[in-house]
């Protein structure tokens, strides 16, 4: 069996957004089982059509970080979410986060699990590589 | 060296270059070679860390200016 690669996600910024994903891809890619757990404000970053921003007094400047971004030949955020998906890294949307901020079902990106703590944990208990971004 | 295919993964960055071998040795068959080319600094570890943690063999490198070529047995 695959060894795994857990994530916990608790932020939403641009920053957090595209770490997680370029760690939790590498790992898919080096076939590493890898999950990623959204919860709190990471939750926003599944939800369809997001479009991060750097944190605090920086995100108006976040057209700039995209700009080179691009500029650089690496993917857009949603681009990266759809690339994870293909390559077979598992989404999972916080249950609890998801009632206290109103998101359902419906507003997730195609491909994302809704999971509790406990669910989360049975995993990460057994993973070789755990991962707190937030 | 001898290859069967070419991955150019010449201006993209870190994980790119990673995901797109990965896919590619994914379509081909055990024990040809693959020749990557790629230019971003980190290949220079990452490459032989992939190799080592997948099983595929990486057989050579070779720089040329600031690409460099690798050389992977498909596993």
């Amino acid at each position: 069996m695959a060894e795994k690669l857990c994530i916990v996600v608790s932020e939403g910024s641009f920053d957090k957004a595209i770490m997680s994903l370029m760690l939790a891809t590498t790992g898919a890619s080096m076939g590493l089982e890898a999950h990623v757990f959204y919860s709190f404000f990471g939750l926003k970053l599944l939800k369809k059509g997001t479009k991060p921003k750097l944190p605090g007094i920086m995100k108006p400047f976040t057209f700039m970080m995209t700009g080179k971004m691009k500029k650089m030949k690496m993917p857009g955020y949603q681009e990266m979410l759809q690339q994870a998906i293909d390559l077979g890294v598992n989404l999972y949307a916080c249950s609890t986060t998801m009632s206290l901020m109103n998101v359902s079902e419906s507003d997730l990106v195609k491909g994302t699990k809704v999971l509790g703590a406990s669910a989360f944990l049975n995993m990460a208990a057994d993973a070789k590589v755990n991962l707190f971004i937030g | 060296m001898n290859k069967d295919a070419t991955l150019d993964a010449k201006g993209l960055m870190c994980p790119m270059p990673i995901v797109q071998l990965a896919k590619k040795v994914k379509e081909m068959n055990s024990g040809q070679i693959l020749e990557l080319l790629a230019d971003d600094i980190g290949a220079k570890e990452d490459v032989p860390a992939w190799c080592n943690r997948t099983g595929n063999q990486l057989l050579g490198t070779e720089a040329e200016g600031i690409v460099l070529k690798f050389y992977i047995k498909v596993k």
